[in-house]
């Protein structure tokens, strides 16, 4: 279970805004407030997707519900483990996995899914009970002794999979995970956040693809200018479209800008 | 800690190109090429002096003892050249190297004790130097035998003699014995090669484990990784300590091989100062290398891990060398020794002991409080680095 309560995250602002600029709902002297009492939870077997533009605030929120980044104010808790009280048993809990690949180019994949294994402090045999595991569930096996850097973009999704999951993570945090992808090398996560699923893990993804939430996605979570202005379910969330989840996403947004303005101005 | 470091080992490890071109080949080509340098133009000195040098000689027949005094002088050789032949042409073609030229009544000039004036036309652009400095040693030969002849002339005993040459002669006493002299020479330039290298060789792999976890996006999931964030900075430090540690002590192998071998092809005191350095010297050269792979390897990873790329990360360090450069060059400055002053101030205290451990006079006090003092300057820097590694405004500039 994943549960965020009025999650807030802050960063001092480096340039000084340009007044002539239209004022950003986020600013404040000095300030960016990059995230703005974010709440949603996603059950086990869930798959919570978080929706909005570029810049909403996607990437900080997973950053901090995955412990890279400490909140400002606000609450998260991963199975019953608040994520500022203990983070490291926080991180033994998740399996991350980002847009990049995240792989070492001179190590093999084996190497690499052996790695983090290490750092999550599996023993030797248990490690390799689990590697050939998945390497089995994956495919892996063939290119296992292969560089990362010579995999083709399929193999290194598979490994860096393989690579998230190594310890048995309760929860899944993917962020943007299929930007940029080929549909063959899309269609291998897509599958992996089917049988995580299935096994009833916990599953948040940030996307911009809105066929993958229809498919996959049992809850949304709309973000947009730091602020959650969505949380429910899929369902619930086409129906204020029409039906239509695309109109739905537009409409959201549209309307929490224009609230926005108002209240910048 | 150790899982951290074994992997980043591997990986560097693994790039053997950069390996090769950017530590083993300035480990051991530095040497070759410094001392390659001394001995060509040790050689080269030689072959000037034992060069025989052709020279022509004009109006022989006012000076006959001047001319007899070059025929006699071994290393010359007299060409016979005609009155209207141009010197400069002769000297540009290589026909003689020195022309001399004997104007008329000189040995009447110098017979009434009056000074004559030897033309000497040469090319001072052409290792003129050298020519020039034995054209000189055989005509002072001749003047020392002037003048003790003008002075025999006042019936001087020898004791009176030397007074009159010399009153005041100069007893030169030096404390310092030939270990401490070439000692000082050899020592002087040791920190040039081996802080350098210490430095250098953690560059590449620094830049790997900061900017490059950055760029490849691997920093983001190692973060996350259940490990105390002072055992990810520790692991990473070490390696880049042990690297600059390693390639500063094959350094000074590969500095100790050279020696060996063609110390004696230079100078025969060097061969000599090289032969009394023991493995003790050795060890506490390689102890002062300790703090200072430690302070390069802390200020190296910060750098590393503020920098968003590659790129900015060696943007970074490259004034990094002009700030080690001039600790160095500071020591090299006449006048600056080691006393508990310069002891204190940090790269140029482990230069000056360098210097001092191969001369063979070093106060094992300055020793200990320079190895005191900048293991705790490489722990504070170290302190730092873990800071960064904490900050988010570093770790996540983008």
């Amino acid at each position: 279970m994943i549960e965020v309560k009025n999650l807030s995250k802050r960063f001092p602002q480096a340039n000084k805004p340009d007044k002539s600029a239209r004022r950003d709902v986020r600013e404040s002297e000095g300030w960016f407030n990059a995230v703005r009492n974010v709440s949603f939870h996603c059950a086990p077997g869930e798959v919570l997707g978080l929706l909005g533009p570029n810049g909403a605030g996607k990437t900080t929120t997973l950053r901090l519900l995955a412990t890279a980044l400490t909140p400002d104010s606000g609450t998260a808790s991963i199975n019953g483990i608040d994520i500022i009280d203990q983070p490291m048993l926080a991180r033994r809990q998740i399996g991350f996995l980002s847009g990049t690949t995240g792989l070492y180019g001179r190590l093999t994949a084996r190497e690499n899914v052996e790695y983090f294994g290490r750092l999550h402090g599996m023993a030797a045999p248990q490690l390799k009970r689990r590697c050939d595991e998945l390497f089995d569930q994956l495919q892996i096996h063939d290119f296992s002794h292969k560089r990362t850097d010579e995999l083709s973009t399929g193999m290194k999704q598979k490994c860096s999979i393989a690579r998230a999951v190594v310890h048995e993570p309760r929860v899944i945090i993917l962020d943007e995970p299929t930007t940029g992808l080929d549909v063959m090398a899309a269609k291998v996560l897509l599958d992996f956040m089917a049988s995580s699923k299935r096994a009833g893990i916990p599953l948040i993804f940030s996307t911009h693809h809105l066929h993958e939430v229809e498919k996959l996605c049992d809850r949304v979570c709309v973000i947009n200018g730091g602020a959650s202005v969505f949380d429910g379910t899929t369902a619930a969330f086409r129906q204020q479209g029409g039906g239509d989840i695309f109109d739905a996403f537009v409409d959201v947004i549209n309307r929490t800008n224009q609230s926005n303005e108002r209240s910048a101005a | 800690m150790w899982i951290v470091y074994l992997k980043e080992m591997r990986s560097l490890l693994r790039d053997r190109k950069t390996l090769i071109f950017t530590i083993l080949i300035p480990i051991f080509a530095m040497p070759l090429i410094g001392f390659g340098f001394a001995y060509v133009a040790q050689s080269m000195n030689a072959r000037a002096q034992a060069q025989e040098i052709k020279y022509a000689i004009f109006g022989a027949h006012n000076a006959p003892a001047v001319a007899a005094l070059f025929a006699r002088e071994s290393g010359f050789r007299t060409v016979p050249l005609d009155k209207s032949v141009n010197i400069k042409d002769a000297i540009g073609d290589g026909r003689i190297k020195v022309a001399f030229n004997l104007p008329e009544r000189f040995d009447e000039v110098i017979n009434s004790s009056q000074q004559a004036g030897l033309e000497l036309h040469f090319n001072s652009a052409d290792a003129g130097d050298i020519v020039r400095k034995r054209v000189g040693a055989v005509v002072e030969k001749y003047n020392s035998a002037l003048r003790q002849k003008a002075l025999a002339d006042f019936k001087l005993t020898p004791p009176q003699l030397a007074f009159v040459l010399n009153p005041v002669r100069l007893d030169e006493r030096s404390t310092a014995n030939q270990r401490e002299r070439i000692g000082a020479l050899i020592g002087g330039m040791l920190p040039y090669f081996l802080l350098f290298v210490c430095l250098l060789a953690a560059t590449y792999p620094a830049i790997d484990l900061g900017a490059g976890e950055k760029e490849a996006g691997t920093l983001e999931t190692l973060l996350l990784a259940p490990i105390a964030r002072s055992e990810l900075v520790m692991g990473k430090f070490m390696v880049l300590f042990s690297v600059g540690l390693a390639a500063a002590l094959l350094m000074v192998t590969s500095l100790g091989v050279v020696l060996r071998f063609f110390a004696a092809r230079i100078d025969a005191d060097l061969a000599a100062v090289v032969s009394t350095l023991g493995l003790g010297d050795l060890a506490l050269v390689g102890l002062m290398l300790v703090p200072t792979a430690a302070i390069f390897a802390s200020v190296l990873l910060a750098m590393s891990i503020y920098a968003k790329s590659y790129k900015e990360a060696t943007g970074m360090m490259q004034p990094l060398v002009m700030v080690t450069i001039l600790p160095v060059v500071l020591a090299m400055v006449p006048g600056v020794e080691l006393n508990w002053l310069w002891a204190s101030v940090p790269l140029t205290n482990i230069a000056l002991a360098m210097k001092e451990i191969v001369k063979g006079t070093m106060d094992y006090q300055k020793f200990l409080m320079i190895l005191f003092s900048s293991s705790v300057i490489a722990a504070l820097l170290l302190a730092w680095c873990r800071n960064w590694f904490g900050r988010e405004q570093v770790l996540f500039r983008d």
